[in-house]
């Protein structure tokens, strides 16, 4: 599976909203649809499905709050 | 050195009295012990001088500072139990519980957004009256004995919080347990992070400042900012830390979290929820020098009734970990379905940290306190297995009520909030579990009266202006019907079965 396809599954699963789709570049923090448990558990989905640390300590909020930002950030993650 | 305090506020005055070590760090700096001396006496003289119904609760509109401490202590001082309500609560919470507690007066640490019919005194006032010299305080009107000294707020089934009522003597007991059992350092620096309309922060805060130590604040918003947390957690020279699990399972991801960075950390205090054996063994590997304490207790017992300490022994014998033995003064029965003693069933508690009931909510009092051999009880709706040796196996609830996140949650709470909303006609709430028994999400399925663009997101909006962020489910679900039982009520344990197909 790719990046794009388990980080949005993931963000459906979470959010229960399934049209995340459709507002890649929208943020999740402002809509209310994640909150900082339910990153915790995003991080940990990610670390458990994809093999990935992420760098919790470094992670700015504003450079994970849409779906989009993620895919590009664990794109990386995995590339590195 | 075994205490035995006997009055916690002439404890704590006894010793911050002309003190000049830091009791309290926040986002402002630190604070001496002498300085929560004089300002909360102060403060306490000035509430004393406005001719406040006698012994009548306050609210305090509180946040993760020194200022709010400064007021609880002053309350209490003053002679009225303080109320705590999170500045973070939706206004329709601040003003149920106005409603059913009646407060004296409102002590508003942060500016009050929205109206409310009892007098607030604002931030700025509040800060004037810490400096407030023209009388002294008259403290024979203290708060003592079995009078309340806090009362917290918890979800109830019908939608209307339960204010739980401790009395000063249910905390002394609950302190000296604190005091005695857990071998902490006396001028501990201790973690401040829970919220102090949480129960779980009197953990924190009273023996903290009964041993003289200082309390290191993190509010909300450094704790949502994980790059701003890990930044100050490993400033902050901890030697003892209090938190739900959840917390610490977040702090866990950051490889940094061990003791090469926090070399001081020595104590590990949770309690809340069910800390997984997963969590205490990686923590115990983390932190090889610290000593990790699991614990359990309802608001209602005052915070925590048992405990046991975490040994990789114990985390090698037991997949689910206790929650340890009674503490001396309390008695820990289980009774079965039938009300006859057995060693698994309901746990019930009896004890001097038991609280008298729910204030002004003499219906549901009735419902779960009791007596029992002269002691007060309370039926806590928690189910457990009691070993022969007295050590304590939670096992779930009678009822359905969850934790998440260490947050208390009755789901029918979240079911009434749900179908108050207009376009809602019938709703139910169930738990989504994980491998640890531990739950990780609520979905709500919703039946509406009305289409909704997108009503996942548009529900939990008009959700959100009534009920605390942490009883907002992570999903709602929109059908056309719900199942429903043999007596035509919806049936919650189908949908909760096939949430949870995988567990």
């Amino acid at each position: 599976m790719d990046t794009k396809e388990t980080v949005l599954n993931i963000l459906a699963d979470l959010t229960g909203d399934t049209t995340i789709q459709n507002n890649l570049d929208e943020s999740l923090f402002d809509s209310g649809l994640l909150d900082s448990m339910a990153t915790v558990q995003l991080l940990l989905e990610l670390q458990q499905q994809l093999d990935i640390d992420v760098p919790v300590s470094e992670l700015e909020r504003t450079e994970w709050d849409t779906p989009n930002k993620i895919i590009t950030q664990v794109d990386h993650l995995r590339n590195a | 050195m075994h205490y035995k305090l006997t009055n916690l506020l002439e404890h704590i005055d006894a010793l911050a009295l002309n003190n000049p070590s830091s009791c309290y760090q926040d986002e402002a700096g630190q604070h001496s012990y002498n300085e929560l001396y004089q300002k909360s006496n102060q403060l306490a003289a000035y509430l004393q001088t406005l001719n406040l119904q006698t012994k009548a609760p306050i609210m305090i509109y509180s946040d993760q500072s020194f200022m709010t401490v400064v007021t609880m202590l002053a309350a209490v001082k003053a002679g009225h139990a303080y109320i705590p309500v999170d500045v973070h609560s939706p206004n329709e919470r601040v003003l149920q519980i106005e409603e059913i507690a009646q407060p004296a007066m409102i002590l508003a640490i942060q500016e009050l957004a929205f109206t409310v019919q009892t007098k607030v005194l604002s931030p700025t006032e509040l800060q004037q009256a810490t400096f407030y010299q023209a009388t002294a305080l008259d403290s024979t009107q203290s708060v003592q004995g079995d009078q309340n000294f806090y009362i917290i707020f918890t979800s109830g089934t019908t939608g209307v919080p339960k204010g739980v009522q401790i009395s000063h003597n249910n905390l002394l007991s609950y302190v000296n347990w604190m005091l005695n059992d857990f071998d902490l350092p006396e001028h501990v620096s201790c973690l401040s992070q829970a919220p102090y309309s949480f129960d779980l922060s009197v953990m924190d805060l009273y023996p903290t400042l009964a041993l003289g130590g200082q309390l290191k604040a993190i509010g909300q918003d450094i704790t949502e900012n994980f790059a701003q947390l890990f930044k100050v957690l490993s400033t902050l020279d901890l030697q003892e830390w209090v938190s739900t699990p959840s917390f610490v399972e977040l702090c866990l991801l950051d490889k940094n979290f061990q003791q090469a960075n926090y070399p001081n950390l020595c104590h590990f205090l949770f309690c809340g929820e069910e800390l997984t054996n997963s969590t205490a063994k990686t923590l115990l590997q983390r932190f090889p020098e610290a000593r990790i304490f699991n614990t359990y207790g309802p608001t209602e017992a005052c915070v925590a009734v048992t405990a046991i300490e975490i040994t990789p022994t114990i985390v090698a014998n037991y997949s689910r970990l206790p929650i340890g033995f009674a503490k001396g003064d309390t008695n820990i029965t289980a009774v079965d379905e039938h009300g006859t003693p057995s060693c698994a069933g309901e746990l019930l508690i009896s004890g001097p940290s038991v609280s008298k009931g729910y204030l002004n909510n003499s219906a549901k009092t009735q419902q779960v306190f009791f007596k029992q051999d002269e002691q007060q009880a309370y039926r806590t709706g928690d189910l457990g297995k009691i070993s022969a040796d007295g050590n304590i196996f939670y096992r779930g609830r009678t009822d359905f009520q969850v934790k998440l996140h260490g947050y208390r949650i009755e789901l029918e709470d979240i079911d009434q909030n749900l179908v108050s909303l207009a376009p809602i006609d019938q709703a139910i709430t169930v738990p989504r579990y994980d491998t640890n028994h531990k739950v990780t999400q609520l979905i709500s399925y919703v039946v509406l009266n009305q289409p909704l663009t997108d009503p996942n997101t548009a529900l939990k909006k008009l959700l959100a202006a009534n009920v605390m962020d942490y009883m907002i489910p992570q999903r709602i679900e929109v059908r056309t019907s719900l199942p429903k039982t043999a007596n035509g009520k919806i049936d919650r344990k189908t949908l909760m079965a096939e949430v949870n197909r995988h567990a």
